[in-house]
């Protein structure tokens, strides 16, 4: 908890933190895309972030929450598609490989969701700094 | 001339200004293997120390965040030290203000416009 | 040619010799008025400077969740400082002007 006096830096900061940790795992996703593994393992299975959200702070009048935390990574298929790709070094006798089971365009589709609401959340840091920047200046000088 | 306010605020501002410091080497050290984030705390010295009638036991301690480290063994983590330092640039904002205050009170009480 | 000592010159003008004067202060309605005035902008100040100063300790250890409140605070115990010390100004001034009117 970096901000007792200023709850909203701290439910805001969790959502950075969640998302930027969603990233993560997005570019981790897309970095695999073309990871190609042979059939006696588990293919590159898709990462996922499972959020949720957190109680209010102790203290809190109005019982407002924490903001998000990432509570588990979750793995997708572990089976991937099987490819006949008998070239491959990692082909077995029959010449398939394992290939991820993800798509593509779900994985931009997230990048995009996560760098939304990741700037959504420093607009809302920055709005509010704002805010308590102009209660500073009640003055009459 | 300084009351224990005054006091209390000029320790706040210290401790503030401490705070700022390890926030700025936080962050130049976020790709810095190895390196852990540290912490500024002084609220509850300070707290305990103005319930006793004076500031001068007063402690500025640093500790570690105590954040999971990545591969690198750096546990930097970016958001909370920029986030960070917006709470401290507006609490140093409203401890200067209330000192401005303090002291502006003082002049009027002295000025003599007769 | 006689010269008759002088007499009672007031009388001869048709005037009477001066009473007491009046009391140098203020009439006692207004006295009352100004005085209470006066106290109260004095109680206010400490009571309000009081409470702008427990705010400001509070925002010093980090225990304040609202800042405007101790914005609002100071803002109201410079005023009435202001206020005050206008009052004992006008006080003062006043009673130097009644000590400037000695006859």
């Amino acid at each position: 908890m970096t901000s007792p006096m200023f709850p909203v830096f701290d439910i805001a900061g969790s959502a950075l933190t969640t998302h930027r940790i969603w990233m993560n795992a997005i570019a981790d996703n897309i970095a695999n895309v073309n990871t190609v593994k042979s059939m006696d393992q588990p293919a590159y299975q898709e990462r996922f972030i499972i959020a949720q959200e957190l109680p209010s702070r102790s203290g809190d009048p109005v019982g407002v929450g924490g903001g998000v935390a990432p509570v588990a990574v979750e793995l997708g298929d572990a089976e991937g598609r099987v490819v006949y790709d008998p070239q491959n070094p990692l082909a077995d006798k029959n010449g398939l490989v394992r290939r991820p089971n993800m798509d593509l365009g779900d994985q931009m589709t997230n990048l995009i969701l996560a760098q939304r609401a990741y700037q959504l959340n420093l607009a809302v840091v920055d709005r509010a700094r704002e805010s308590y920047q102009q209660a500073l200046n009640i003055n009459g000088r | 001339m300084l009351d224990l306010t005054m006091q209390a605020i000029q320790a706040s501002l210290d401790g503030l200004a401490a705070r700022q410091r390890i926030t700025a080497q936080n962050l130049a050290n976020s790709e810095t293997p190895g390196y852990l984030a540290q912490t500024v705390s002084f609220e509850d010295s300070l707290s305990n120390a103005i319930g006793d009638g004076h500031v001068s036991g007063t402690e500025i301690a640093t500790g570690t965040t105590g954040d999971p480290v990545n591969i690198n063994g750096n546990n930097v983590s970016v958001d909370n030290e920029t986030l960070s330092m917006v709470d401290t640039g507006l609490r140093y904002q409203l401890a200067t203000e209330s000192m401005n205050n303090k002291f502006r009170i003082l002049h009027d009480s002295m000025r003599q416009d007769l | 040619m006689t010269i008759s000592p002088i007499g009672n010159i007031l009388g001869a003008a048709g005037l009477s010799p001066l009473q007491g004067t009046q009391s140098a202060t203020a009439p006692t309605g207004t006295e009352a008025t100004s005085g209470n005035t006066f106290t109260q902008a004095l109680e206010n100040v400490q009571a309000s400077q009081d409470n702008a100063d427990t705010l400001a300790k509070a925002a010093a250890t980090g225990n304040l969740t609202d800042i405007h409140a101790y914005t609002i605070a100071a803002t109201e115990a410079s005023l009435t400082t202001e206020l005050t010390v206008a009052v004992r100004d006008r006080a003062v001034e006043s009673f130097n002007e009644i000590m400037r009117m000695q006859v």
